[in-house]
């Protein structure tokens, strides 16, 4: 019996042309399925459609048949409250204050009657064994832990089918691998079929059972695994190329540091723990400097003391670009002030004096020429991040401290953004950049510096950093199968 | 400092029960403390609020607390005198104007009852932490207990954000605000991007909560972390018998004591222990469970001590 059925389904939002027509699609009760696809695909809406209480407004045909049941049909009530959705964001959907409200929240919804209910959070608490922060406030949980209590709050409304759009985008990688996990458990343990829609499949290969492709105007495909799987990366083939790359990346390590930080502590509080203890830092002048580190090593931390917001309290900060600088925010929304892209182009004109001209440029190079109208919540989560990147390039800074750039973003899209760093330094600009990309790191770094414990535990060229890691290394993804694509084509220029 | 569990907040008696029996006990201390004016009950009050506060909050906490609260009750004592000229003892003179005795005193005791007061609501804040609140709350409003869990939720959020979005402007260093009128149109625009920030959010929670069976059933039940239990019903009946006594005994007190025109001389009277044993109560659980754990930890080591030596 299959748990997600779609006949000639297709949707169209009201007073647009259809998002796709006449799907068919077959999930197998167990099954764990990808949903790849560009952005704009679809995948999202394709999601939401088959969760009754979340359907987008719009016309549709077809059919949807969800846990072998129509969802307007009788009894859906029921059903419906059988599929389960995590949405990308783990910080959105979280309710409630602390992890036990929250795991309980949807029950309390159900009517669930209060024995009941704390047997079904005990169960679920149990079975990801987050009772040791059962009591925390959510808001002091990290990303990876938001998710998975977001899973947990689901999992003890007892679903049958689990539907999660980019679940892990906004998660750093091990706690990716935590969240993928969790989820593996509950499909082979429990049976419950899982449908994810993501735009990095190669770390979800190793767990899934099919994939499906979704193209907007060649309907849904099965596709093979095999096809999605990235190698782990090291010796071989990156390093070769690397070699041909390494001679052009050493001049710029000649370069004289602009940002010396040394023996920098930092803590947020008096009552709190040591961020930074005792961490130096050189960026030399016109290099791509990343930072790496596992969650809460004190990258962002680091970043905002070489930008000056925050003050060491121990230890010395010199910046001498700090009059020409620009900070990229993790959540491109922490930068926009204005009702169109266009306004929000231009909003520092007046300070920076840039022309016209130059807007129009910045709006064509990041794709945004067409949307130059909308408003910046309406682009999605790839163009606002272009956007709030071409704002700040408008001002024309020497110093671009970037926090996560790729937070989120598809591989066409860390393309496009590894293309205009590359173009910034090649201005002669110094970048540093705090991500656990690595991947991404991989190809653009001149330098790398590891953050741990508080200190910067090593700083390396790129390809010694990467050849002496045993671990710490990186896998081939879509990004680095489309850096290389746009490499050939020519985008060395 | 008090003793602490792995959350940080400090165990007291009250965990074993109950949050309604911490409930009962902190309203019926402070409904006493602010009715009872007398100079007895008050000084057992204060006394018992401050050595309360500093169990629960650590003795530099509470020293901190007295710094500011003393100087409070004898500015209330120098005040009252110089509004209210009545009483019999006159100290001294200012002009035309007499200031008694007595009215200094009612001053002090005034002072002093704020005093508890303040000290009670502080005891009781750090007892009644906001899960307790909110699980109180839920029995009788369960919509005003999840609006006050969302918004407790909320502040911290944003909060972080405030921050960030502050530390982002702040970091683009040629848009940074030059004048004084900038400057305010600077903050007024982190108040805006957090808005618009939130508003676009609320849309995705909104989704989430309805993804979530989020008014699906007719009736909305509540999640309890605490039950009801047959001691804790022992508990509130013996803390009921207890205030409702000293309410009596306070009532005959008040009403025998005068501060005007002459103040009436205190004397020692069996009347004052009930109220001594109310208000110093949760001090005295807590002395009785450390000397019981003292014993057990003893009778442990004694029996680690017999078997290691047997081994």
């Amino acid at each position: 019996m299959e748990a997600l059925r779609l006949r000639g389904f297709g949707f169209a939002y009201p007073g647009e042309v259809p998002v796709f027509e006449n799907l068919d699609l077959a999930v197998e009760r167990g099954a764990f399925a990808l949903l790849v696809g560009k952005t704009g695909s679809g995948k999202t809406t394709l999601l939401k459609c088959c969760k009754q209480e979340i359907a987008p407004v719009g016309t549709r045909w077809g059919s949807v048949e969800v846990l072998g049941c129509m969802p307007d049909g009788e009894g859906t009530r029921a059903k419906a409250l059988a599929v389960g959705y995590v949405f990308q964001n783990p910080e959105n959907q979280i309710v409630c204050d602390t992890v036990l409200h929250e795991l309980a929240f949807g029950l309390e919804n159900l009517g669930v009657d209060p024995d009941a209910m704390r047997r079904r959070v005990a169960e679920a608490a149990a079975f990801f064994g987050i009772e040791p922060w059962l009591h925390a406030e959510t808001a002091r949980l990290s990303g990876g832990q938001k998710q998975l209590v977001n899973l947990a709050g689901i999992l003890a409304m007892q679903p049958q089918l689990l539907l999660l759009d980019e679940p892990t985008a906004q998660l750093d990688p091990i706690a990716e691998k935590n969240f993928l996990h969790a989820l593996f458990r509950m499909n082979r343990e429990l049976g419950i079929t899982v449908v994810v829609a993501t735009h990095a499949p190669e770390s979800m290969t190793d767990y899934a059972t099919e994939a499906f492709e979704l193209n907007g105007e060649d309907g849904i495909e099965r596709i093979p695994l095999d096809g999605l799987s990235g190698r782990p990366m090291g010796k071989g083939t990156a390093d070769a190329r690397r070699t041909a790359e390494g001679a052009a990346a050493s001049p710029r390590l000649d370069g004289r540091p602009c940002i010396v930080c040394s023996d920098a502590f930092f803590r947020y509080a008096r009552d709190r723990a040591w961020v930074l203890r005792g961490a130096d830092l050189r960026v030399r002048a016109g290099a791509i400097h990343v930072l790496v580190g596992g969650n809460g090593s004190g990258k962002s931390t680091m970043l905002r003391l070489v930008a000056g917001v925050l003050e060491p309290e121990r230890g010395k900060v010199e910046n001498g670009l700090r009059r020409r600088q620009a900070l990229l925010p993790q959540d491109p929304k922490a930068l926009f002030v204005c009702d169109s892209v266009l306004d929000e182009l231009r909003e520092w004109q007046k300070a920076c004096g840039f022309d016209d001209a130059a807007v129009d440029a910045a709006a064509e190079r990041f794709g945004l020429a067409d949307a130059l109208g909308r408003h910046p919540f309406d682009l999605s989560g790839g163009q606002q991040q272009g956007l709030a990147f071409a704002k700040l390039l408008l001002t024309g800074p020497d110093l671009l401290l970037l926090d996560e750039p790729t937070k989120g973003l598809d591989a066409p899209s860390k393309v496009v953004l590894a293309r205009e760093l590359e173009r910034l330094r090649d201005r002669g600009a110094t970048i540093v950049v705090a991500t656990h990309d690595l991947s991404f790191a991989s190809v653009l770094a001149d330098e790398l510096s590891m953050l741990f414990d508080g200190e910067v535990v090593s700083t390396e060229p790129t390809e010694a950093f990467f050849s002496r890691n045993l671990f710490y290394r990186y896998r081939e993804d879509g990004f680095l199968r489309a850096w290389a694509a746009s490499s050939s084509d020519g985008g060395c220029i | 400092m008090g003793p602490r569990s792995d959350s940080g907040i400090p165990t007291t008696v009250f965990d074993r029960y109950h949050p309604v029996v911490a409930l009962v006990y902190f309203a019926s201390v402070l409904v006493l403390a602010m009715a009872a004016m007398q100079p007895v009950y008050l000084a057992l009050a204060v006394a018992a609020a401050w050595l309360c506060n500093a169990w629960l909050k650590g003795w530099p906490s509470a020293l901190r607390t007295a710094a500011w609260q003393v100087p409070v009750v004898l500015i209330a004592a120098v005040l009252n005198p110089l509004f209210s000229s009545t009483g019999s003892t006159e100290l001294f003179r200012i002009g035309y104007r007499a200031v008694y005795l007595e009215s200094f005193v009612y001053g002090i005791c005034m002072g002093l009852m704020l005093m508890a007061v303040l000290l009670w609501f502080s005891n009781a804040s750090r007892v009644l932490t906001s899960d307790k609140v909110m699980a109180l709350l839920g029995n009788v409003a369960p919509t005003v207990a999840l609006m006050l869990s969302m918004a407790a939720r909320l502040v911290p959020q944003f909060v972080g954000r405030g921050g960030e979005i502050e530390a982002v402007q702040q970091a683009c260093s040629k848009t940074r605000p030059a004048s004084f009128r900038d400057r305010v149109r600077w903050r007024g625009r982190i108040v805006t991007v957090l808005m618009g920030w939130s508003m676009e959010d609320s849309l995705e929670k909104a989704d989430a909560m309805k993804a979530r069976g989020w008014a699906s059933a007719e009736k909305r039940t509540q999640y309890r972390p605490y039950r009801f239990r047959a001691a804790d019903a022992v508990a509130c009946a013996v803390l009921a018998a207890l205030v409702a006594g000293n309410a009596f005994l306070a009532w005959i007190a008040c009403s025998q004591y005068h501060f005007y025109p002459v103040a009436s001389t205190l004397v020692a009277w069996w009347g004052y222990v009930p109220y001594a044993v109310l208000v110093f109560a949760p001090l005295g659980a807590d002395a009785f469970d450390r000397m019981r754990w003292r014993r057990i930890e003893r009778r442990m080591r004694a029996y680690r001590g017999s078997s290691d030596g047997g081994a």
